[in-house]
């Protein structure tokens, strides 16, 4: 493995059990993928790659293979490990923003610096740093749904940033946006990938987030089917 | 990066918890309302009896005539407690499933399954506290309204004000306790949660 090599799969694999029936969601996945790199992720709905979003950003097991990040074989690692993985070194975009609603945008983007211990004054001023830098400095206190779509995946950006991550995993992150607002996300994304030299995965249909990517991985029925440069 | 290397422990504490909770009991106020009219409901009718007893007792100190409270009114209390347990069990698993995602979205930030129990936990320890009072309060009135018509409403000033303190730290503790207890079954459900079957939760 090289020394720029952040995430490394192994013949990796996921079988779900499903009324007697063994379904193959991912089964044989291998791929290096470089520190700083844009990887576009594509495929029909049920081609894996949710499946392999959620293997790698930790939230699954596998059933066969493994999950190398940073070197490190992640699922050797307790709850303690895997929740400080979750929190530091992986930002998650959803397609559905999935924000918390009870709170403001700079309460949403702050939490994850809570988790990391981060004392409260500095989670806060650099969630309101992160805001202004996604365009959303004049809405900090506003809540999810006093937001539009595309300001709220904005927020949504912001908090996968919070805990300045080396990974982003978008699964489909502009798949409830209009055109426009889904540009302005991808723009956005490219541009932190580019400033900030974050690993960016995004699974996508959006051909716009596709030719931005430095290589576009494309799945069918569990595998990779090919691998092209972007 | 910062972190690079061994992994370190995230940190949810006790005011984090508190906090969060708050603004889950502000913001969705209906279902905390719930959780709290069920168990000061409960503790109304523990207090009104207790209190009543307390009255009586007050009453023959004054030279009133002997009164007591029949055994099976007892009995009627303590199924009030429970019907509320189970009231909250069930409000609670509702707002469970209702926060599905948001559980989901809170463990891909680093949440573990002992701080969303935490939370949950914390957020009926408010609403029990709360209930407590309330529900003492209501007893209150409850008792005063039972006996005020043999014993006179100023009985209640007749009562030493320990046995009142005592009374009312005791049923709002005990709501407290109820509260904390029926939360304890959905709690541990939405902790042990997957994160992936939760984020992938339609409602």
């Amino acid at each position: 493995m090289s020394f720029d090599t952040i995430i490394q799969l192994e013949d990796l694999a996921r079988h779900y059990e499903m009324g007697g029936v063994q379904i193959k969601a991912l089964d044989g996945v291998d791929i290096e993928i470089n520190r700083g790199e844009y990887i576009s992720i594509v495929g029909p709905s049920g081609s894996g790659k949710t499946t392999l979003f959620n293997l790698v950003g930790g939230l699954d097991r596998p059933t066969r293979g493994k999950v190398y990040i940073d070197g490190v074989d992640i699922s050797q690692l307790d709850a303690y490990e895997l929740a400080w993985l979750r929190c530091r070194k992986i930002g998650y975009i959803f397609q559905t923003f999935n924000l918390i609603p009870v709170l403001t945008a700079l309460e949403n983007v702050s939490l994850p610096t809570v988790f990391a211990g981060v004392p409260r004054d500095e989670g806060l001023e650099k969630a309101e740093k992160l805001l202004t830098s996604v365009g959303l400095g004049e809405r900090v206190h506003h809540r999810p749904t006093e937001l539009s779509a595309g300001q709220q995946q904005r927020v949504a950006i912001a908090r996968a940033m919070a805990n300045d991550p080396a990974i982003i995993l978008a699964d489909e992150p502009t798949g409830n946006l209009d055109l426009n607002t889904g540009m302005e996300i991808i723009d956005l994304l490219h541009g932190l990938n580019r400033t900030r030299g974050m690993t960016l995965i995004a699974a996508t249909h959006d051909l716009k987030m596709i030719t931005a990517s430095d290589r576009v991985v494309w799945m069918r029925d569990g595998a990779i089917e090919k691998i092209e440069r972007g | 990066m910062a972190e690079h290397g061994a992994p370190g422990r995230v940190s949810f504490g006790l005011g984090d918890a508190i906090r969060l909770g708050y603004d889950y009991i502000k913001k969705r106020r209906d279902r905390a309302l719930i959780n709290i009219a069920s168990v000061a409901l409960g503790i109304a009718f523990l207090a009104t009896l207790l209190l009543t007893d307390s009255f009586y007792r007050a009453f023959v100190v004054a030279g009133g005539a002997h009164l007591s409270i029949e055994s099976y009114q007892y009995w009627l209390m303590f199924v009030a407690l429970i019907v509320s347990v189970v009231g909250i069990t069930n409000a609670v698993l509702i707002a469970v499933y209702e926060r599905y995602r948001e559980i989901g979205t809170l463990k891909c930030i680093g949440a573990m399954d002992r701080h969303i129990l935490l939370l949950f936990l914390v957020e009926s320890l408010i609403q029990g506290g709360i209930g407590g009072v309330l529900g003492f309060v209501l007893g209150v009135i409850g008792a005063l309204i039972s006996t005020g018509a043999t014993t006179g409403f100023d009985i209640i000033f007749k009562v030493p004000v320990t046995e009142l303190a005592v009374l009312f730290l005791g049923s709002t503790l005990l709501s407290i306790l109820l509260s904390v207890i029926a939360t304890i079954y959905p709690a541990r459900h939405a902790a042990k949660l997957n994160p992936v079957e939760a984020l992938s939760y339609e409602l």
